[in-house]
């Protein structure tokens, strides 16, 4: 700190003899014990305030310390006849703010000669004052404030160099208190974000599901970057057999990601449970997640189920990384399709037709849905992994069981003592029991009975008849012990394919002929046999319609779908025209 | 299938009974129309109706359609759970205007 004067003048350099020199010391061994020792400035500030007034003989003082977000001074203390506690200086306003700016103590013998003296402070308070001293407080490069002392009373009332040496010299303990609270304050809020962090990344953790047991299909794992992940995965069994699974990733990292996290994953975990299929899902978190402002954040994620007893999946990428199928006797990947945008950034995205499901079978192969935290990550050689790099790891470890196989796969992209750069996450969907029986390829003739047949029966294929046939396959499903909403969907599902075969196998035909329905138990299964005698007709014509687009008719195949666990063109025996087959699976308490 | 049309607080009530499929559909729609030429304010009473199939809701729709381009009012009320699968399967459950019951649905066309 450079000690200069605004008013040179060897007059203020006044003599200092040995005793007033011990009496400095005195004081600023004292203010200065006080000044390192204390935690809180203010009480420690009015004491230095009213010490160091009375030594130095004046009328009051006071101290500033600079606002880092407004740049302004503000007295946090003072002492004398007028408190001007919480008084706000604009940035280099006064005598003040010159001292602050210029790094300079000033000695200001009478105010009136000074251009910068603000009269404004006297004119508020009716204090009248005639002369100042002036300390900037400043550690290193960093100004922290000033000391100001105003009005000396004592000797010729005139301060010295001495005085502004021995302010100096206190101010410069007083900065070093300032610096010393700001600092344990930091490190006292540093503390609390830590511990909250700590607890963010606890409920974080508790989102993700338990570990499954070896025997279960699906196995995940979550590797946060840092405390928090903006990765999830989620594994949700259904009364029914099936299991919802989820891979996400929200773009960005820390807290907001994390956020968005727990927002999409709660979505998922509340929807999945009476989703119609996870086109539809996809369809209703993007909705959500678009009605809240996400400033700019959005999630890619892979969605759907697995059905162990068929061995049949339904998923929907979302903007996601294309998971890979492997399949184990090939020795190779199949690629999924993978061109749908993420969520959560326009909800009419996809415009009428919604998201699209992928349909698989997974018999004899394994499903990896991955986060970029694995393709993007570095490996031991110093590369990134890449998609050539996770389908090496996948054949490299793929006799493991599965909890091995999570643990070898991430385990190779993670170098020891090194955090990740990204989260990373990875999901193994794949059948875990006995290979389940075939479906049956072949079908019935028409005139032979097949094994497991609950009931045949033989109509016209006219609309008058309909009715016989809902309540034939309401007798089925009740004769299977089935409950009045699986009943319902059943005979929703026979009644759209008999009108099928009406309206389309003997179109046009003037004298239709008959439908032969056989109601199979398959398993935990009833199957439907339909069989008609007309023209074989091209399955690829008999598409589901656009949901969104209202019109009329063309609604009866996604009926069937949806309420069906499969329905599908079969090649037909000889004599019949076309059989189509519906498979829904009983309730869980049935089997 | 039988469909009786009766007059309540201004409004056309259309009372449908019985199974709406694809043997009866072509009836209720053309008694839809009907009906939609003749009151600007329509409710149809679904009560009986225990089953309804995608014929049977392409004939709702259609009079729905018709009804937006007359600027008339069209709306269903006591939808039984089984129709209502079949419309939210269709996801039609919120394109209709649908009521709880007859009632709520005449005080609605106030």
């Amino acid at each position: 700190m450079n000690q200069s004067s605004s008013e040179p003048d060897s007059a203020a350099a006044a003599n200092t003899g040995p005793a007033e020199i011990k009496d400095h010391l005195a004081l600023i061994a004292e203010m200065t014990r006080e000044f390192t020792a204390t935690h809180t400035l203010d009480s420690v500030s009015m004491k230095a305030l009213e010490r160091i007034t009375a030594f130095v003989g004046a009328e009051a003082s006071s101290m500033f310390l600079l606002d880092a977000d407004s740049g302004e001074l503000v007295c946090n203390a003072c002492f004398g006849p007028v408190n001007i506690t919480g008084l706000r200086l604009p940035p280099g306003t006064g005598i003040v703010g010159r001292a602050v700016q210029q790094v300079q103590g000033q000695i200001i013998r009478d105010v009136r000669k000074d251009s910068d003296f603000g009269a404004l402070v006297d004119a508020k308070t009716g204090f009248s004052t005639r002369s100042i001293l002036v300390a900037p407080m400043a550690l290193g490069s960093e100004s922290l404030g000033a000391i100001e002392i105003i009005n000396k009373t004592g000797g010729d009332g005139l301060f010295t160099r001495n005085d502004l040496m021995l302010l100096e010299t206190l101010t410069r303990a007083a900065g070093l208190a300032v610096h010393n609270i700001r600092l344990a304050e930091r490190i006292v809020e540093r503390e609390r974000e830590r511990h909250e962090l700590e607890l963010a990344a606890e409920i974080q953790r508790d989102l993700l599901p338990a570990a499954t047991s070896h025997d279960f299909p699906v196995h995940g794992i979550n590797i946060p970057a840092r405390a928090v992940s903006g990765d999830f995965y989620d594994i949700i069994p259904l009364a029914d057999g099936r299991i919802w699974f989820s891979v996400g990733d929200v773009s960005g990292k820390g807290m907001n990601a994390a956020l968005l996290m727990a927002k999409t994953t709660s979505l998922f975990r509340c929807l999945a449970k009476s989703a119609e299929h996870p086109g539809q899902l996809m369809g209703v978190i993007n909705s959500e997640l678009c009605e809240t402002n996400s400033h700019g954040m959005f999630v890619t994620m892979v969605g759907g189920f697995f059905d162990p007893a068929t061995g049949k999946m339904r998923l929907c990428n979302a903007g996601h990384e294309p998971p890979l199928v492997f399949d184990w006797a090939k020795q190779s990947f199949l690629p999924l399709p993978a061109d749908t945008p993420p969520l959560g950034i326009a909800p009419d995205i996809m415009g009428h037709d919604g998201f699209p499901n992928i349909e698989i079978n997974l018999r004899a192969s394994s499903l990896y849905i991955f986060t970029d935290g694995l393709t993007e990550a570095t490996t031991f050689g110093g590369g990134m992994l890449g998609i050539d790099g996770a389908r090496a790891l996948i054949r490299e470890h793929a006799e493991e069981s599965a909890d091995l196989r999570l643990k070898s796969i991430t385990g190779a992209v993670r170098v020891p003592g090194k955090s990740l750069h990204d989260d990373l996450t990875l999901l193994i969907v794949e059948d875990s029991g006995e290979p389940a029986p075939a479906p049956v390829e072949v079908a019935p003739g028409e005139d032979d009975v097949h094994e497991g047949v609950i009931a045949r029966i033989r109509v016209p294929a006219t609309p008058d008849r309909l009715k016989l046939i809902r309540a034939s396959a309401e007798q089925a499903a009740v004769f299977c012990g089935a409950d009045k909403a699986w009943t319902l969907d059943l005979v929703m599902a026979v009644d759209e394919s008999c009108q099928n075969i009406i309206r389309h196998a003997y179109k046009g035909v003037p004298e239709p002929g008959d439908i032969v329905i056989d109601f199979v138990r398959e398993g935990d299964s009833l199957a439907v046999l339909l069989m008609d005698f007309a023209e074989p007709v091209d399955p690829e014509k008999i598409k589901s319609r656009d949901l969104n687009d209202v019109q009329p008719g063309g609604l009866g195949v996604h009926l069937i779908k949806s309420v069906t666990d499969d329905a599908r063109f079969m090649p037909p025996p000889a004599g019949v025209g076309n059989l189509f087959k519906l498979t829904k699976r009983l309730p869980a308490k049935v089997n | 299938m039988s469909f009786e049309v009766r007059q309540q607080d201004g409004v056309a009530v259309v009372g449908l009974t019985g199974d709406v499929d694809l043997q009866t559909s072509p009836t209720v729609r053309q008694k839809l129309l009907e009906c939609l030429d003749k009151h600007p304010k329509l409710v149809v009473d679904m009560s009986n109706v225990a089953y309804i199939d995608s014929s049977g809701v392409a004939s709702l729709v259609e009079a729905f359609q018709v009804s937006r381009k007359k600027g008339s009012d069209f709306s269903l009320a006591a939808v039984s759970p089984a129709a209502m699968r079949v419309l939210s399967l269709a996801r039609l459950d919120k394109v209709f205007n649908i009521h709880a019951d007859v009632n709520s649905a005449v005080a609605a066309k106030g």
